[in-house]
């Protein structure tokens, strides 16, 4: 997961290596999705989260297309 | 494999966890195995038992932690100033993981992958500004641990 100042940075990036493009969040998203999936890593009791927590995550922040299936 | 009781495990992932966040680093397996009255062997497995858990990454063929999401163990472009202290994240995501794992105001410092130019970004009670970038994910969810390190 990588930080691009424009989507011409991006899709320069892209090109020179020959990736897809994959999905593209803003910092209010991305800051959004942090929270809730790191907010109890410190945690004693977190033990890791099962599929469907993660899919909850993805949903809250508006992420559901097939690429967080 | 040596098996160690199932809260022993956890509570080696906590205390990795909590030294990261108090010395921005891993602690070694010797100061695991000391902390909790372990041999070697028996931290090695626990450090291998937490591994396939995904619990944090071991660097491949060594007991060293390389990776505990969002904290990294080696030095990265993407630096996250924070309780007086420098932590590295592992890529853009963990950037913002660490202030949200460790519930502070931080700086995060890190660059555009293409151009280099930087990007910055604040976290003050709970709310992010700064630099106008978007976050690229190359690697749909289903593959992320496949390989991680490339993630």
């Amino acid at each position: 997961m990588l930080f691009f100042r424009s989507e011409a940075d991006l899709n320069a990036w892209l090109q020179a290596k020959g990736y897809t493009h994959g999905a593209t969040l803003t910092v209010s998203q991305l800051w959004g999705l942090s929270q809730r999936w790191y907010h109890n890593r410190m945690n004693v009791k977190f033990h890791g989260r099962t599929l469907e927590q993660v899919g909850e995550i993805f949903r809250e922040v508006g992420l559901v297309s097939d690429f967080w299936q | 494999m040596i098996e160690l009781p199932e809260q022993t495990l956890w509570d080696i992932r906590a205390f990795v966890y909590h030294h990261f966040g108090d010395t921005i680093h891993a602690p070694s397996l010797d100061e695991t195995a000391v902390r909790f009255a372990l041999t070697r062997d028996e931290a090695a497995s626990a450090y291998d038992a937490l591994h396939h858990r995904h619990a944090f990454f071991l660097k491949p063929g060594t007991h060293e932690i390389l990776i505990a999401n969002p904290f990294s163990n080696i030095d990265t472009t993407f630096r996250v100033h924070a309780n007086g202290k420098t932590y590295f994240a592992n890529c853009a995501w963990d950037s913002l993981g660490i202030p949200a794992a460790l519930h502070v105001d931080a700086d995060v410092e890190a660059v555009c992958s293409q151009s280099g130019e930087p990007v910055t970004l604040q976290i003050r009670d709970g709310r992010v500004s700064g630099s106008d970038v978007r976050i690229h994910f190359l690697i749909p969810f289903k593959h992320w641990y496949d390989d991680l390190v490339f993630t």
